[in-house]
């Protein structure tokens, strides 16, 4: 596949700011993510940048194939696949597809792993020539991350709508855990999940979709900075970001008891690197009990 | 030759709306009959899937002589001013509001113990005008306004209807095949929607984002079950059953709906199976 996006012509040049390519910027849309051309990226003042709009029916080049995103709210991606190229998916997520469309099985490296940590041991292949489209069950936005050659991206698991043969899927253990007693009974925590999905663009460019539940928004943290974010809201991070848990127990005046017992859960995430959260995401789980032991972690008592 | 008079000129020419055929006067915005857009181009992808029209904020259109009025567009709202006489039937948990006067009735429904054993609505609300009723469905998604000429037939996913005119017979297609009825994703049943010799509007809700696409005679697609949202009654529909396997642990199957052609489809993006349904 020769994924290169569109050369730039007449001199004339345009650096996507969401996924960096560079295009003749004379199309609505990036050539390689679809993000929308020309537009003011969204940035908060904390330096968080909304995942930039893409319009209705944008059109992702990919080598000979090509892939649409229809819609708004649930969003489909609608790949026309050429003879020869083909992407790998969860089969939930598949919508529909035409008849030309071969579909087969993928199998993991670390089976047993994978399906001990709830992790699905089998993907589903679609190889071309014909269309198949992908959608998820929430509202929310699809991510586009063009990989390029020795480019890795650590997503947290079940976000993956579909991927490029070009891209390799690995995992790596997250190493965020905890664990609470209560009499006998013992149970482990895994915040982010045990493992997270590790995708590689080893030789070749791919396209890694994914699909956050919400709106998306990514940051840029420098080396050694630091923020805390909700496990639960974290999507992806280059695999330069490390991450550990931070236990936060607020102020509760006259009674330090209180203080202890209460506690907030966050994710310590810090730089180089990317990282994106989505704004709907699940409660962390967190039965109160007492931690009798936990990965890494940092503590702040107020 | 004389030019018509710009009077006469706007009492001829129509803008005849691509998503339900109705015609409109030139300087119309939005279809009087659905609401959809006409302003703006449909929007259509390459593989063929048109997206329904997206109603704008307010849209309002007529059936009859009551009018509807669509309000909100993440979970939208179909706020219905009934003319005296006019009627509109529904699943009684997708009303959202009404006025007081507006009096109510049951649908006299065929089939009750089959629909009861099938999990289908055995009661069916009817409102009557003259007043005001609105109605809603609990998620993300879109509406679908299907006005019905004479002579129409419609399938569509059981609980997927948000209301009818009264005029619209309201029935139920058992789906053929134990197969197609343990794989399809549909259940028994789907719920059947005719017009015989007068038109009629069928509002659905769809989750997500729904799309449609006519089929050619013998065209065939295949759709993840559970996004099926309506079809002709033209459309067969059949379970495909496509093999995984694997050298090590023997693979599994995964159900497809084969539509075949001719006539419309109309699938959801979002195809959970919502516990209020």
């Amino acid at each position: 596949m020769s994924a290169a996006p569109s050369a730039p012509v007449s001199g004339r040049t345009y650096t996507c700011h969401w996924c960096g390519t560079v295009s003749d910027g004379t199309s609505l849309s990036c050539p390689a993510c679809g993000a929308t051309i020309n537009v003011k990226d969204i940035v908060t003042p904390t330096g968080w940048i909304e995942l930039p709009g893409r319009k209705d029916m944008a059109k992702l080049q990919i080598g000979n194939s090509s892939c649409q995103i229809e819609g708004l709210y649930v969003p489909v991606a609608d790949f026309n696949l050429a003879p020869g190229d083909s992407v790998y998916f969860a089969h939930h997520v598949l919508l529909w597809k035409e008849n030309s469309v071969n579909v087969s099985m993928m199998s993991m490296k670390g089976a047993w792993k994978r399906a001990f940590a709830g992790m699905p041991i089998f993907m589903t292949q679609a190889a071309g020539p014909g269309h198949i489209a992908f959608s998820r069950d929430l509202p929310g936005e699809l991510l586009a991350l063009p990989l390029q050659p020795g480019h890795s991206v650590d997503v947290r698991e079940h976000f993956l709508l579909a991927a490029t043969s070009q891209v390799d899927y690995g995992w790596t253990n997250s190493n965020i855990w905890f664990t609470t007693k209560n009499g006998d009974e013992t149970e482990t925590h895994y915040p982010i999940g045990m493992m997270l999905d590790r995708f590689t663009a080893s030789k070749m460019p791919g396209l890694l979709l994914l699909h956050a539940s919400g709106n998306v928004f990514v940051r840029q943290l420098n080396p050694g900075q630091s923020i805390l974010i909700k496990p639960t809201a974290l999507i992806f991070k280059d695999p330069t970001v490390s991450i550990q848990l931070h236990f936060e127990h607020p102020n509760s005046g006259w009674n330090p008891w209180m203080s202890y017992i209460q506690r907030y859960l966050w994710l310590r995430v810090t730089g180089p690197g990317r990282i994106a959260i989505q704004s709907a995401f699940e409660p962390v789980e967190d039965n109160g009990r007492n931690i009798t032991s936990h990965s890494p972690a940092t503590r702040q008592n107020w | 030759m004389a030019q018509p008079s710009q009077s006469v000129t706007d009492e001829v020419e129509r803008l005849k709306c691509n998503w339900c055929q109705g015609m409109n006067l030139k300087t119309a915005l939005s279809c009087q009959f659905c609401g959809a857009p006409l302003d703006l181009a449909d929007v259509v992808s390459e593989s063929g899937w048109r997206e329904a029209p997206r109603l704008k904020d307010m849209t309002e259109f007529h059936f009859y002589n009551s009018t509807c009025q669509v309000e909100g567009e993440i979970v939208p709202v179909a706020e219905i001013n009934l003319a005296q006489g006019d009627g509109v039937y529904f699943e009684h948990h997708v009303m959202l509001w009404k006025d007081p006067t507006v009096p109510m009735s049951v649908l006299q429904l065929p089939g009750g113990m089959k629909r009861v054993l099938a999990g289908m609505p055995f009661i069916i609300s009817v409102a009557q005008g003259p007043g005001r009723v609105a109605f809603s469905r609990d998620a993300t998604g879109e509406l679908v306004v299907l006005p019905l000429h004479p002579g129409m037939e419609l399938d569509v996913r059981e609980h997927a209807f948000l209301l009818a005119s009264k005029n619209v017979a309201y029935s139920f297609e058992r789906i053929k095949g134990l197969r197609n009825i343990l794989f399809g994703g549909q259940g028994m049943y789907m719920d059947r929607f005719v017009t015989t010799n007068q038109s009629g509007l069928l509002i659905l809700h769809g989750y997500g984002n729904v799309f449609e696409r006519t089929l050619k005679p013998g065209e065939s697609i295949l759709v993840e079950p559970g996004a099926f949202l309506y079809k002709d009654s033209t459309v067969q529909m059949n379970v495909q059953m496509q093999q995984l396997t694997t050298g090590l642990f023997g693979g599994t199957a995964m159900s497809l709906a084969q539509m075949t052609g001719p006539g419309r489809v109309g699938i959801q993006s979002m195809y959970v199976h919502h516990s209020t349904e």
